[in-house]
């Protein structure tokens, strides 16, 4: 019988495929993207600077300090995107909290800027957090008093006005999630070990004064 | 590259398997081609989506007051688009290909890590992996797969080595948490891997069925373009057929409609059930008025009486009648029809009717009637023209003979009147004047002296002159008998003619030479003769004589038109099978090849003298007699052969 004429199909095999230099691009490519992820990764753990945090209370402070529970700080820039995760730390930590905290917010307002400069989604997303009180910090006095230089600095004081803890409440960058920071201030509320516990810092530079942290930050590691 | 086998995991060889495998590669490029694109295109929305995020997000970082672009734009710009760049680039390159969709598994996992990154490790972002797994399984190629759980196992594990809140969004996540993580990855996997599977038996299987149907449909277009083939050959055949049929049929109604013949058909009982125009208007009714009717409707008593006994015959026997019948007409006169009467038989053989057709020959009977008339006139006028031919010859034969007659009464006469006789009174008056001494005057005188010599010399050339005479008196009777036999031939020919004689041939043929034997003599003409035994012949004899003069004539006339000095006519007899073949054969200017079939034909001639009928006569008698005549030459200058034949006894006289 004649073989009648089929569709005709380019076999797969007579194709051509990529040239050696393809391959090699592909390579050198890979290479290149894996060390940016590396690249990227380390600087989303380089903490900002941590400044001089007092061990008591500063007197000279406007802020009161709760006599009957502890005293939870955190100094924030009303726009860093990386406080983002702080506060929402801030409220998973207060939420998972054992024992009664007096919570506060300040968002530093630096000289010179607009009355509305603190009207940000970070501190109304601060606001809606329960327990916790959000002020503004007027040129950042209250932050240069207790030694609160990056975005996300956060403080603990006992009832007595001693210093338990100090540091971030992220592991990195923006990045939610468990921290040491958080534990700590857990362990802390939670009548546990009571010698004094600092973390890394991770967010913008609240002052002028203060460099970004690849200006001069020393990266944290756990 | 991978077998067939390998990829549906069914071993050995198949049915069409060339085929098979040929279409299912092609179906499976043709998906990887298509799952290239659109990872493309994902690829391409996810780098402007990772964009967009990190501008909503984090678009700047701040100092205080001051702000700069933040790194997470310039990762997602940069570091984003080298991610998606070189998958782009092979697709665009080199759709299809094995590195391509590899590419893209690595770069789309590494676009999860870098969006798991970007939102700071957020477990909701893990699903962009199990998507990403998702959509790579649209390659249907489990390699792909495992390239893209390697990349991602990785990933975790270098990361929860060194930051693993990056990834895992735990502090203290476990050394083998990254394995964990894979293997979630890995439980997904295996269901997209039999999903493959699966999916690729089903590709192999629609592969098979479009092979079989491919086969199957090539199948049947052959046979539908040998069967179309085969229509157009049968309608062609059909058409013809079809036209065959218009004309057999156009040719049926032009002889049975147009033709002077009558046609009728007859069912069992007698009555017409069909019947032609022309019967119509020979019976001077419409069809309709005859179509039922027997024949007692149309004919006399008489004739129908005989026609329905010729039915019956013809309905019983089932044989054909061959008649001619007649008609008086009112008017006195008749008409003639030859009629064909056959039975009509149906499939089974049986006879159901009768059919006929009516020739008409009125005109033919009248015209055979003239015709006889003239035919009989014309042989008349033939014999009368061979008898004037004869006769003719016989008139020029006597006056060749009659110069001879003169010649030789001229010649006796000149010697009568030379005769040396008239010297013999002159003697005698000598004598008579010497009467009475005739002795002395013979011995004395000196004329007497000479008178016995003298007379001695007279005697002896009157005695030969005498014989000279007798001699011309001799020729003279001679041709004077030739004369008498000349016309005592005209006289038998003229009373045998009519009459049947059994003749020896070559006497005829003879006969024939000595009609035309001055002339053949006085123009130098040798004759041959070439006579076979043969037994007589009955014939008439006036006729066969006619015949052959007037071939003697025309070669003689051949021979003198030729000019040639070597003339001579051969005279065959020959017989054989009951026949008797005379030939007259010249060599005189032969005839032209585009006479030779007319010149048998009325009024054909070739000389000044002739009228053209005395070959046409010759050969209508030679046709009354059962023979012919024949003619044959090789052309002009070469002769001609003249054959007349007869048969030896007629059967059938003819007149």
């Amino acid at each position: 019988m004649n073989q009648a004429p089929v569709p005709a199909v380019k076999p797969v095999g007579q194709r051509p495929g990529p040239s050696i230099g393809t391959w090699i691009m592909a390579l050198i490519w890979l290479a290149g993207i894996v060390a940016a992820m590396a690249g990227i990764t380390r600087y989303s753990f380089a903490p900002g600077r941590a400044g001089g945090v007092p061990a008591r209370w500063p007197a000279a402070s406007r802020i009161t300090l709760a006599t009957n529970r502890p005293t939870l700080i955190m100094f924030a820039h009303p726009r860093c995107p990386c406080t983002r995760a702080s506060l929402g730390e801030l409220a998973r930590l207060l939420a998972n909290c054992p024992g009664p905290l007096a919570a506060q917010v300040w968002f530093v307002k630096p000289v010179g800027t607009a009355a509305d400069w603190t009207n940000t989604d970070l501190w109304a997303s601060a606001a809606r957090i329960p327990g916790v009180t959000v002020h503004c910090d007027e040129a950042g006095r209250e932050a240069r008093r207790f030694g609160a230089d990056t975005s996300g600095q956060t403080v603990l004081f006992n009832q007595s006005g001693e210093l338990r803890f100090h540091g971030g409440i992220t592991i990195a960058r923006g990045h939610f999630g468990d921290n040491p920071g958080a534990n700590a201030v857990q362990a802390l509320v939670n009548q546990q070990p009571t010698e004094l516990i600092e973390t890394p810092v991770f967010g913008c530079s609240l002052l002028a004064e203060a460099c970004r942290p690849d200006q001069g930050g020393t990266p944290w590691k756990p | 590259m991978e077998t067939v086998a390998a990829q549906v995991g069914r071993p050995g060889p198949i049915p069409g398997a060339e085929r098979t495998d040929a279409l299912f590669l092609a179906a499976e490029h043709k998906i990887y081609v298509r799952t290239d694109r659109l990872f493309a295109r994902l690829m391409i929305f996810q780098w402007l989506a990772g964009i967009v995020a990190a501008l909503w997000i984090s678009p700047r970082t701040w100092i205080g007051a001051t702000s700069y672009v933040h790194w997470h734009v310039w990762a997602a710009i940069v570091l984003g688009g080298a991610i998606t760049g070189l998958p782009v680039f092979l697709v665009w390159k080199h759709p299809g290909q094995v590195l391509t969709r590899h590419a893209i598994a690595v770069g789309q996992m590494i676009f999860s890590g870098l969006l798991i990154h970007l939102t700071g490790g957020r477990i909701e972002t893990h699903f962009h992996i199990f998507g990403s797994l998702a959509f790579l399984a649209f390659y249907r190629d489990w390699r792909v797969l495992i390239t893209a759980t390697v990349v991602t196992a990785l990933d975790h594990f270098f990361r929860g080595t060194l930051w693993p809140q990056s990834v895992f969004g735990v502090l203290a996540a476990g050394p083998w948490r990254w394995v964990e993580h894979a293997g979630w990855v890995v439980f997904e996997d295996i269901f997209l891997i039999i999903s493959i599977r699966q999916s690729l038996e089903e590709m192999r299987g629609l592969a098979e069925r479009q092979a079989s149907l491919e086969a199957v449909n090539a199948s049947i277009e052959i046979k539908v373009t040998e069967r179309t083939a085969e229509l157009t050959r049968e309608n062609a055949e059909r058409q013809k057929a079809e036209l065959a049929l218009r004309e057999s049929q156009e040719l049926y109604h032009s002889l049975v409609e147009q033709l002077p013949i009558n046609v009728y058909r007859k069912d069992a009982a007698g009555r017409f059930v069909y019947v032609n125009s022309r019967f119509c208007q020979v019976k001077g009714r419409p069809a309709e008025r005859i179509l039922g009717q027997t024949a007692d409707a149309l004919l006399t008593p008489a004739e129908a009486a005989r026609a329905a006994s010729e039915h019956e015959l013809i309905m019983r026997t089932g044989q054909s009648l061959e008649l001619e019948e007649m008609y008086p007409q009112p008017d006195g006169t008749l008409w003639y029809f030859q009629v064909v009467k056959l039975p009509v038989k149906n499939s089974a053989g049986r006879i159901i009717g009768t059919q006929g057709v009516h020739f008409d020959i009125t005109l033919r009977k009248r015209a055979e009637a003239k015709l006889n008339e003239v035919h009989r006139q014309l042989l008349e006028a033939s014999r009368q023209a061979g008898m004037a031919e004869v006769a003719t010859s016989v008139l020029h034969n006597v006056g060749n003979v009659l110069n001879s007659v003169n010649v030789s009464s001229s010649l006796i006469a000149d010697q009568i009147r030379n005769s040396k006789v008239s010297s013999l009174p002159k003697v005698v008056a000598l004598l008579k004047e010497h009467e009475t001494d005739l002795a002395g005057f013979f011995t004395t005188h000196p004329k007497g002296k000479q008178v016995p010599g003298y007379l001695t010399g007279l005697a002896a050339h009157l005695i030969e002159e005498q014989a000279e005479i007798l001699r011309e008196a001799g020729t003279l009777l001679s041709s004077v008998m030739h004369i008498k036999e000349i016309v005592a031939m005209q006289q038998n020919y003229a009373r045998t003619s009519g009459l049947l004689e059994s003749l020896p041939v070559v006497a005829l043929v003879e006969d024939a030479l000595r009609m035309n034997a001055d002339a053949i003599q006085r123009h130098h003409i040798k004759l041959v003769r070439d006579f076979a035994e043969t037994p007589p012949i009955l014939v008439q004899k006036h006729k066969v004589l006619q015949i052959l003069v007037n071939l003697i004539r025309n070669a003689k006339h051949a021979c003198d038109d030729s000019g040639r000095l070597d003339k001579q006519i051969t005279l065959r007899v020959t017989g054989g099978q009951g026949r008797i073949k005379i030939s007259i054969i010249d060599n005189g200017v032969g005839i032209p090849v585009e006479n030779l079939t007319r010149i048998f034909g009325h009024g054909f001639t070739t000389r000044k003298e002739g009228h053209g009928f005395g070959l046409h006569s010759s050969a209508l008698a030679a046709k009354e007699m059962g023979g012919g005549l024949s003619a044959f030459s090789d052309g002009p200058g070469q002769g001609a052969t003249f054959t007349l034949e007869l048969p030896l006894q007629r059967q059938t006289e003819l007149l």
